[in-house]
């Protein structure tokens, strides 16, 4: 019976993503037959692929892949450890790296705030609850078959082979912009002349923030403060459960 | 070959992005502690930002910027999001003794 559920999963999941890479490819040959004007063909001279980040600096390609494997391998050490404590570094390791690549596409601003949010804040918090359940350990992994192993293994990296085949091929909409680095943006001010800040810079997030992005950020300080209440509503000891147990 | 690994383009964050997703996936689906799994939905928020902050390099400009905005905002939600699944595991511990959640049945009927 199980087999006949993975058997009928995985031939679900061939035919979605066949029919996924069918609906794709037509675009994708309209997009790269599409004349992009004389920029474009400058800079597909320079770089064949039109989609450099950083155009052909081996020391920033070595740097890319040192933090994507420290990404990847703190992400892995968190799914894959049985002691809690040793994912939650996993994890924090896994973050600075993220932050460092967020550094690398130039968002500034976000790297700092992932760096001190994420591996400051949020993972503190996780270590205190660690700490105050103190005997969370289990099993690794649900029990699974061999024959639910394997189909799912096939099915897994089939899925992984085309998602990436299709993602190494994503084209920038404007190659001329998006192979230097980001121009600097230009402010208006209230009291003074206008003023250029750097793109991806606090100024330009925090301009933005408060100009396009005003009603989610009122609504996000209501969503924390009913978070924090809601926090501490949920884990405060109920009376009669800290009584039977002795005030624990 | 050589082309994939020293020019680094966008497809290669993507990739990366996707691939993180993917890691925190199968921790939501494999691991049995509530602790791990929550962590694991972390990690696939991450993986939407590193996405929303890539797409926003490869359009630049300033309507870009609208791509931090939104991902600091969804740092935000995973930080409340953080506090209140902790706190709701620590009242289920408090009543039950461990966070399996293979073993948390009592709403199954």
């Amino acid at each position: 019976m199980k087999i006949v559920v993975w058997v009928t999963t995985l031939l679900l999941a061939l035919g979605a993503t066949s029919a996924i890479a069918l609906a794709q490819e037509p675009n994708e040959h309209a997009q790269v037959n599409a004349p992009r004007g004389p920029v474009h063909a400058e800079v597909a001279a320079v770089h064949p692929h039109g989609d450099i980040v950083e155009a052909h600096d081996p020391a920033m390609a070595l740097l890319f892949w040192v933090f994507a494997a420290v990404t990847v391998g703190g992400a892995l050490f968190v799914i894959s450890r049985r002691n809690l404590i040793a994912a939650v570094m996993g994890m924090v390791g896994s973050f600075l790296g993220i932050a460092a690549v967020f550094m690398m596409l130039y968002a500034n601003f976000l790297a700092v705030i992932q760096m001190l949010v994420y591996a400051g804040a949020i993972m503190v918090l996780f270590v205190f609850v660690i700490m105050i359940l103190n005997r969370p350990e289990d099993e690794p992994v649900a029990p699974s078959g061999r024959i639910g192993l394997v189909v799912g293994g096939i099915a897994v990296l089939y899925l992984v082979s085309r998602l990436v085949l299709l993602l190494v091929h994503v084209h920038p909409p404007n190659p001329a912009v998006a192979s230097a680095a980001p121009a600097q943006l230009v402010l208006p001010s209230l009291t003074g002349p206008a003023e250029t800040v750097d793109w991806g810079s606090v100024k330009a997030v925090g301009s933005n923030l408060f100009d396009a992005g005003l009603f989610p950020f009122e609504a996000i300080s209501i969503l924390l403060l009913v978070a924090v209440v809601g926090a501490i509503a949920i884990a405060r000891p109920l009376k009669d459960i800290d009584a039977e147990e002795g005030g624990s | 070959m050589n082309d994939l690994l020293f020019n680094i383009g966008y497809g290669h964050f993507l990739v990366l992005a996707a691939v993180l997703f993917l890691i925190g996936m199968a921790g939501v689906l494999i691991r049995r502690n509530a602790l791990i799994i929550l962590m694991s939905v972390e990690l696939m928020l991450n993986a939407a930002n590193m996405t929303l902050v890539t797409f926003a390099r490869m359009w630049g400009g300033a309507d870009a910027m609208n791509a931090h905005t939104f991902a600091l905002i969804v740092i935000g939600v995973a930080a409340a999001e953080a506090s209140v699944g902790l706190a709701i595991l620590v009242a289920v511990f408090r009543g039950r003794r461990n966070v399996d959640v293979d073993r948390l049945t009592t709403l199954r009927h």
